[in-house]
């Protein structure tokens, strides 16, 4: 046990210090921002890039008139007279960035109206928001021809809304179920990465220690399965360093959201007086800070802890196995495998947190950690499945070492040979 | 009283019989060569008596005490392998395999220091290891093998890669560690470092042992039927000689020659048809074989018999 600390100790001082550690914990997240950052600020500039001019074909003769006055900064109608063919030419010559063509039977029957460009792209914000102005001007005129009184008018044109709500044990959560949905997705992309990320940190150790045939003098001081757990320890503490400071970074900059908010958003533009406080904003901004329970904070450690200790073993006997870091592409698939459906199925999951998919993935340890924690994040799942679930998992994780220490004990010491699963196998059973 | 007793061990790796019911002993204050070809389970049979694995026959013991993780802490051992951490710094290095021998921090760092100034190192103590040369590491890699004072050290080709100063420094610490009385195993192919260092041998092959015993024993039983000629001239004896089936020359350069003296062949013999033909015979000695001729006789000898069998 004392020798096992040691190696434990080591491991993890050696990495802190290292600048790696120290690059990944506090750039890491300042990347991650500025990435979401520079995404907003592109998408925000698209929208804005400059004014479409769109011819157009009224076949109805009346709309025309009304599309233009539906003319804004972003888009501006025309109504053009010409043959379609003339008006292609204008759109291919750029004239126009585009042109409508809208049928008489758009005023009565199931005329469709077709928006012609170069950019194509049928789902692209700036075709929701034409066909959204299109249809509106098409509404009111065929109301207009029915003579809807105006109290109709009044109940069609007033705001419909959709709200989602939580239950909890302690009433409910209004208006937070988005983001619970994040929290879900974050939680479960953090142990996806602490799983992969740092078990592959476990593999790449245990292949440079056998490359450089340092090993042979570590075993002459420690049991193997000392080393393999002194090294899974160390660097999960490191990983575990790693998300708490990552959490405080998190948790200062929810609780200071309101102020970085404020400084992009100004009261007035909210009706709100100058004077609002920052949780004001919010509030006008249906923004809502999620709390998240204990228990679901301590799930999430378990599982991640968990989780990582099932794949860094897994991890540390395939490195065991091979010579270099190239070699162990093959033995690796069977073991990703599992990690990739579970953040292939995590939409899934945090949309459908109850269907038979998300229980049974919740369920099997290879799975369980990522998505059982998206359960437990977005929704209540009863407490037994979660113990079942964690006992499960633990259960997996002490077998997964006992046979991983049985293949890295004699893997190590097998210099100058590719092993295969069968040879694997074969390791096992080796007194 | 043996430090060191291995005991009928046998280990297979499926098929293979890799070290084959191999005894031997091994006392303080004396230095045990462990001989063989390459492939012949000298790294298999280390393995054991340092723990690193464990025989499927036989018993190794320290003290009469079977060897575990105990004895891990009182054994020092230098891999033929060689290998370090490059990224680390060589004291960190020192320090933290001091520690997983059982030493304190601060004794691991004090002992650190002590041998790399021992080594007219001091100064590396700050350095990455990837900075040094290989001569070098392989210094760092030696204090490793006797930081924490163990009572058995084995060495397996420690002289690889020094050039003849340092091989020099190296061999006056083993020879004060045995003064010390501690017991060392020392395995290599450089017969000539063998015979000047060792006192007692064992020759494995093919996981077998084919000789042991001290070597001075192990010489005598076979016998003065060498023959060392130092002359000037014409060498075209050594031909007449050989093609009468009266010697087998192991060794022959431009005034320098030795010979083994075939059954019943008389080193006067020798003599007269050298003289005849050489200016002057400046030496002519009749010695025991030297190391390397009773390794390479032994070993050709059991392949041969390994042949017959199979025949």
């Amino acid at each position: 046990m004392r020798r096992t600390w040691v190696v434990a100790k080591n491991e993890f001082l050696k990495r802190v210090v290292s600048r790696w550690f120290v690059f990944t914990t506090l750039l890491g997240p300042i990347a991650l921002i500025a990435i979401f950052a520079v995404i907003g600020i592109v998408t925000a500039q698209s929208m804005e890039s400059g004014t479409k001019t769109i011819a157009v074909l009224d076949g109805t003769g009346q709309l025309g008139v009304a599309l233009t006055a539906e003319s804004d900064d972003q888009s501006v109608f025309i109504p053009v007279t010409v043959p379609e063919d003339s008006a292609r030419q204008a759109v291919l010559n750029g004239r126009y960035t585009g042109y409508l063509v809208i049928p008489d039977s758009a005023l009565f029957g199931r005329g469709e109206t077709s928006y012609y460009s170069m950019e194509g792209g049928l789902g692209s914000m700036l075709n929701r928001r034409l066909e959204n102005t299109v249809d509106g001007v098409i509404e009111k005129h065929r109301l207009a021809q029915a003579q809807v009184s105006p109290e109709v008018l009044e109940i069609l044109n007033s705001g419909l809304g959709f709200r989602a709500v939580k239950l909890t044990a302690e009433g409910e959560d209004a208006g937070a179920a988005e983001m619970y949905a994040v929290v879900g997705f974050v939680m479960g992309f953090l142990i996806y990465m602490a799983m992969l990320i740092y078990g592959s940190v476990v593999m790449q150790g245990v292949i440079e220690e056998k490359l450089s045939r340092v090993v042979e003098i570590i075993v002459s001081s420690v049991r193997p399965f000392e080393l393999l757990l002194g090294k899974v320890l160390g660097i999960g503490a490191m990983g575990l360093l790693q998300m708490v400071v990552w959490a405080g970074l998190i948790m200062g900059v929810t609780l200071g959201s309101g102020f970085l908010i404020s400084l992009f958003v100004s009261p007035a533009d909210l009706g709100l007086t100058a004077a609002a406080t920052d949780q004001e904003v919010l509030a006008a901004m249906n923004f809502t800070v999620p709390t998240i329970g204990p228990d679901v904070f301590i799930w999430f450690v378990l599982f991640f802890l968990v989780g990582y200790l099932l794949y860094a073993s897994l991890f540390s006997a395939i490195g065991s196995a091979v010579e270099q870091q190239q070699d162990a592409q093959g033995l690796m698939l069977p073991i990703m495998l599992p990690i990739i459906l579970s953040i292939m199925f995590m939409q899934g999951v945090v949309e459908n947190p109850s269907s038979t998919l998300a229980v049974v993935l919740s369920f099997i340890p290879f799975t369980s950690p990522i998505s059982m924690v998206v359960r437990v994040a977005v929704s209540e799942v009863p407490v037994w499945e979660v113990m079942l679930s964690f006992v499960l998992l633990f259960a997996s994780f002490l077998g997964s070492i006992w046979i991983s220490a049985r293949i890295y004990r004699v893997g190590i010491l097998m210099y100058g040979k590719k092993a295969n699963l069968k040879d694997l196998a074969r390791w096992i059973r080796y007194a | 009283m043996p430090h060191l007793q291995v005991e009928h061990i046998t280990k297979r790796f499926g098929r293979l019989t890799a070290v084959n019911d191999v005894s031997f002993e091994a006392r303080p204050g004396r230095i045990l060569g462990l001989l063989g070809p390459n492939g012949a389970g000298k790294t298999t049979s280390i393995r054991m008596i340092a723990y690193i694995t464990v025989p499927d026959e036989g018993r190794v013991s320290l003290d009469s005490r079977e060897v575990g993780p105990w004895s891990q802490l009182i054994m020092g051992y230098l891999p033929e392998e060689r290998g370090l951490y490059k990224k680390m710094k060589v004291g960190d290095q020192l320090a933290y395999f001091g520690e997983l021998k059982g030493l304190t921090r601060s004794r691991a760092v004090e002992r650190a220091k002590y041998w790399l100034a021992r080594f007219e190192a001091a100064d590396w103590y700050g350095r990455k290891t990837e900075e040094l040369s290989k001569g070098m590491q392989q210094k760092v890699q030696f204090i490793t093998s006797i930081l924490h004072d163990p009572s058995l050290v084995i060495l397996d080709e420690p002289f690889g890669g020094l050039d003849p100063i340092n091989s020099e420094l190296l061999q006056d610490v083993i020879m004060e560690l045995k003064a010390d009385g501690k017991t060392i195993l020392f395995a290599s192919h450089r017969m000539e470092q063998v015979e000047q260092l060792c006192d007692d041998i064992c020759l494995i092959s093919s996981g077998r042992i084919l000789l042991q015993g001290s070597l001075r024993d192990v010489k005598r039983s076979f016998g003065h039927n060498t023959v060392v000629v130092d002359f000037e001239g014409s060498d075209a004896f050594l031909d007449a000689l050989e093609a009468r089936g009266v010697v087998r020359v192991a060794t022959r350069s431009r005034s320098h020659a030795e010979m083994q003296l075939l059954d019943g062949a008389k080193p006067r013999d020798v003599l007269e048809t050298a003289l005849g033909s050489v200016d002057q015979v400046t030496r002519f000695e009749l010695v025991e074989p030297p190391l390397r001729d009773i390794f390479v006789t032994v070993v050709q000898e059991q392949a041969a018999a390994q042949r017959g069998a199979s025949n």
